[in-house]
């Protein structure tokens, strides 16, 4: 699914979260906000997953406005920071929340859920920790139990934010292969935040680089690093 | 000195004054009264005891006072987490004095509160005029103690919930909604479970107040014998007459009874954290 | 789109607009109900007969003397809970040593005893009917139906809520402050008076102020200890009861209305405390 996001602005009371910012994601891609804190790459994401709502400005999916697209409509697997599992359920209950929470006649069957669920700790590679709960895992674990519940509602993208920042740097590195595997298996348009611009240049097909609420440059990895457009795209990116 | 053995050593000073100042207090002014109580019944003998409390009159009036707690402990639970839900999650006009007021029972003495439920309730009052022609009456009901026993316990459930729903991390609900949850499923399924534990301590808290009390429910209540007769009354009867063992042998009973109850509550609830992985 | 539903305004995870209204409505008619009309009550009632009745009625001999019992009794009986409040949480909160979580239980003890079984515990003991009450009886010592019963009862009531409100601030807030003053020199006391109690004063203040209003409206247990003796040993809130007994209304919502502004004003500081001063109280409390 492609998204297009035109004249995006956003306020929190008198605050400028976002200035009007537009962006075109082709279907399938991989992207990457990068910025420091404060840049309104969060904001964004969080746009398109209809956890906020924009001031001005709208949002397509395929074409189609979804600016008021209610959050549950929306299909949009999210991922957050710290992954926001559910403390008193199972692994596999995580994962198959989405499923479970479906109206009555959308609902797979009981055994429809378990299959699918095996199979999505199956990809995740932990296939084992289904009866597990999310205290008696690690960190890197609990990223690809979150990964595993947002992708099993078959969303219509992905969206993460920060999804390696809770992470130590050797695992971060395994896991960001693993993104990048399942981003290719799933053919999912995914879109990530990230303030380390060593992760988004080189996980990343396009890397979308934010300042202030605006968006600075747009690119493709090597291009950015080749032909940064500003001072701050050349300082960021040089650190 | 036998504390300075059994406590690991700091710079601070002060600890023997002020553990001996607690220890005096707390033995003269709790353990004492609660060992002559338990060292009475201990005298009488459990057979003695259980002659003195097994009759028709104090069984009703024990049974009385642990139902009308029960019940009015669940009232609680349900108006209290509604009430400390809107307090937190809501801004409208008259919030803070909404949230404020909450604590008026904690703050109003039970005499007070005893007398006003009453003129309220009594079929002359404006409330029990405007129930009359309904059909139901209030004071000198059961019904009346329970309104007493929703006013004296409702801060215990508001409060105890209350922050626990400012801690809710705000990502669970977003993810849950992310996922496909309508908002009831995720209420049901994300937040109620997580307030559990909480609502579990609120409803003890309640329950421990309202089996003991008596200031508020007396007027109220009518004190009919058997019928709306609470077991604080009938101690308080007993030690009218200077029948000082059977008082005792209630209030033994009382305490037992509590004790069993919160027992009980305390199991439940670990019990249902163990299932649910929050240990 | 067929899926398209409309956003809400706002926070997109809040329940949708008819349900907050509903809910906001709800308790706000329960809270009414419940809570403000009985308050409103006391008022109605004490004016009843107009203003003159109910100031006549304060004036009454009986009221007067339980206005002096009730003051007499909290001013004696907050400062000692403050100093034990004080007293138990320097050594639970600065020190480890083992037994702690049962010292807190036995602490909080009489929240969870009847006040009418902790009155009757005092005439266990103290009562004619026991041998130390033979004693003191015949040494001329009256506890029960006397001040130091009254005394006695409203102690054990309001035993555990200073405690309870220092305990989990001065554990928050540790002991490196104190350690730091010793190292500069300072003495115990100096250290006490200058580094901790600054930072647990509004701490204290708000276990103070809910301690008094149980302390004034304390009942079941004086009820009992006190033998409401009018004149001598009736406090404000048993005298509440012997006017109510005695269908004399005004006065006995009058001295009520008395005791109900008091509890207005508990609360108006105790809002005050929480809005000023939130930071330095303890975070839950149940009393």
């Amino acid at each position: 699914m492609n998204i297009d996001i035109e004249d995006l602005a956003k306020e929190f009371g008198p605050e400028r979260a976002l200035h009007p910012v537009s962006l075109s994601i082709p279907s399938g891609a991989l992207i990457a906000l990068l910025g420091p804190s404060g840049s309104g790459k969060t904001t964004l994401l969080r746009i398109l997953a209809g956890l906020e709502f924009p001031t001005s400005g709208c949002v397509r999916f395929d074409g189609a406005d979804a600016t008021g697209l209610s959050i549950q409509a929306r299909r949009a697997g999210f991922v957050f920071q710290n992954y926001a599992l559910f403390r008193h359920m199972t692994v596999f209950e995580n994962v198959a929340y989405g499923l479970r929470a479906k109206p009555r006649r959308e609902r797979p069957t009981r055994a429809e859920i378990d299959r699918r669920v095996t199979r999505l700790l199956e990809m995740i590679q932990l296939p084992e920790i289904g009866s597990r709960y999310p205290n008696q895992l690690s960190g890197g674990q609990r990223q690809r139990v979150a990964l595993a519940r947002a992708l099993a509602i078959e969303p219509r993208m992905l969206l993460l934010d920060e999804p390696f920042g809770a992470l130590d740097a050797r695992v971060r590195k395994d896991l960001r292969q693993s993104l990048r595997d399942i981003h290719d298996r799933t053919g999912l348009t995914t879109v990530f935040v990230t303030h380390d611009q060593e992760e988004a240049m080189e996980l990343a097909d396009l890397v979308v680089i934010m300042s202030m609420g605006r968006i600075e440059q747009i690119g493709k990895p090597a291009d950015i690093r080749a032909r940064p457009v500003s001072d701050f795209v050349r300082a960021f990116t040089a650190a | 000195m036998r504390a300075k053995i059994l406590r690991s050593p700091s710079p601070l000073p002060g600890f023997g004054v002020s553990f001996a100042i607690m220890m005096t207090a707390l033995s003269f002014v709790v353990l004492l009264p609660i060992g002559a109580l338990l060292g009475r019944g201990f005298m009488t003998g459990p057979a003695e005891l259980w002659d003195m409390v097994n009759s028709r009159r104090i069984w009703a009036a024990l049974m009385l006072s642990f139902r009308a707690a029960l019940i009015a402990s669940l009232i609680n639970l349900f108006f209290g987490l509604m009430l400390a839900w809107v307090l937190v999650r809501y801004r409208f006009w008259g919030r803070r004095v909404i949230d404020a007021a909450v604590d008026l029972p904690f703050a109003l003495p039970t005499a007070v509160a005893g007398i006003a439920l009453s003129a309220l309730y009594a079929p002359n009052g404006i409330f029990g005029q405007a129930l009359a022609p309904l059909g139901l009456q209030v004071a000198y009901t059961e019904v009346g103690i329970w309104v007493a026993l929703i006013f004296i316990g409702l801060p215990f459930v508001v409060r105890t919930v209350q922050p626990v729903i400012g801690e809710l991390e705000p990502d669970l609900e977003e993810v849950s909604a992310t996922l496909g949850a309508r908002r009831a499923y995720t209420l049901r399924r994300v937040v109620l479970p997580a307030l559990t534990p909480a609502l579990f301590s609120g409803f003890a808290l309640a329950l421990a107040r309202s089996v003991g009390e008596y200031g508020s429910v007396i007027f109220i209540a009518g004190n009919i014998p058997n019928v709306t007769e609470i077991a604080p009354l009938l101690i308080v009867i007993r030690l009218e007459e200077y029948n000082y063992d059977a008082a005792a042998a209630i209030g033994i009973a009382m305490l037992i009874l509590s004790f069993a109850m919160l027992l009980g509550i305390n199991a439940i609830q670990i019990w249902s954290r163990r299932r649910i992985g929050l240990v | 789109m067929s899926d398209f539903t409309p956003a809400q305004t706002g926070r997109a995870t809040a329940e949708p607009r008819p349900v907050r209204y509903l809910l906001i409505g709800g308790t706000t008619v329960f809270v009414a109900l419940f809570l403000f009309a009985p308050l409103l009550t006391v008022f109605t009632e004490a004016l009843a007969d107009g203003w003159r009745s109910a100031l006549a009625a304060l004036s009454l001999p009986d009221a007067r003397a339980a206005a002096r019992m009730t003051l007499s009794i909290a001013a004696i009986a907050v400062p000692l809970n403050a100093i034990f409040g004080l007293a138990a949480a320097w050594a639970i909160a600065k020190f480890d040593f083992s037994g702690k979580a049962f010292l807190i239980t036995l602490i909080d003890l009489p929240f969870s005893v009847s006040p009418v079984v902790a009155g009757l515990m005092l005439v266990l003991l103290f009562g004619a009917n026991s041998s130390l009450g033979v004693w003191l009886m015949a040494n001329d010592m009256r506890v029960v139906f006397a001040f130091p019963g009254i005394l006695l009862a409203t102690l054990f009531v309001t035993f555990p809520f200073v405690a309870r409100e220092l305990i989990p601030v001065m554990i928050e807030q540790g002991r490196t402050e104190e350690e730091a003053a010793l190292t500069l020199g300072a003495s115990g006391w100096r250290t006490f008076l200058t580094v901790t109690l600054p930072n647990i004063r509004w701490a204290l203040l708000y276990g103070v102020l809910l301690c008094n209003a149980r302390a004034m409206g304390e009942f079941g247990a004086v009820a009992i200890v006190s033998g409401k003796i009018r004149g001598k040993t009736a406090t404000m809130p048993t005298m509440v009861e012997m006017f109510y007994n005695e269908y004399l209304s005004v006065a006995a919502f009058s001295l009520a209305a008395v005791l109900a502004m008091l509890a207005l004003l508990t609360l108006l500081l105790k809002t005050l405390l929480e809005w000023r001063h939130a930071d330095l109280l303890a975070a839950t409390r149940l009393h």
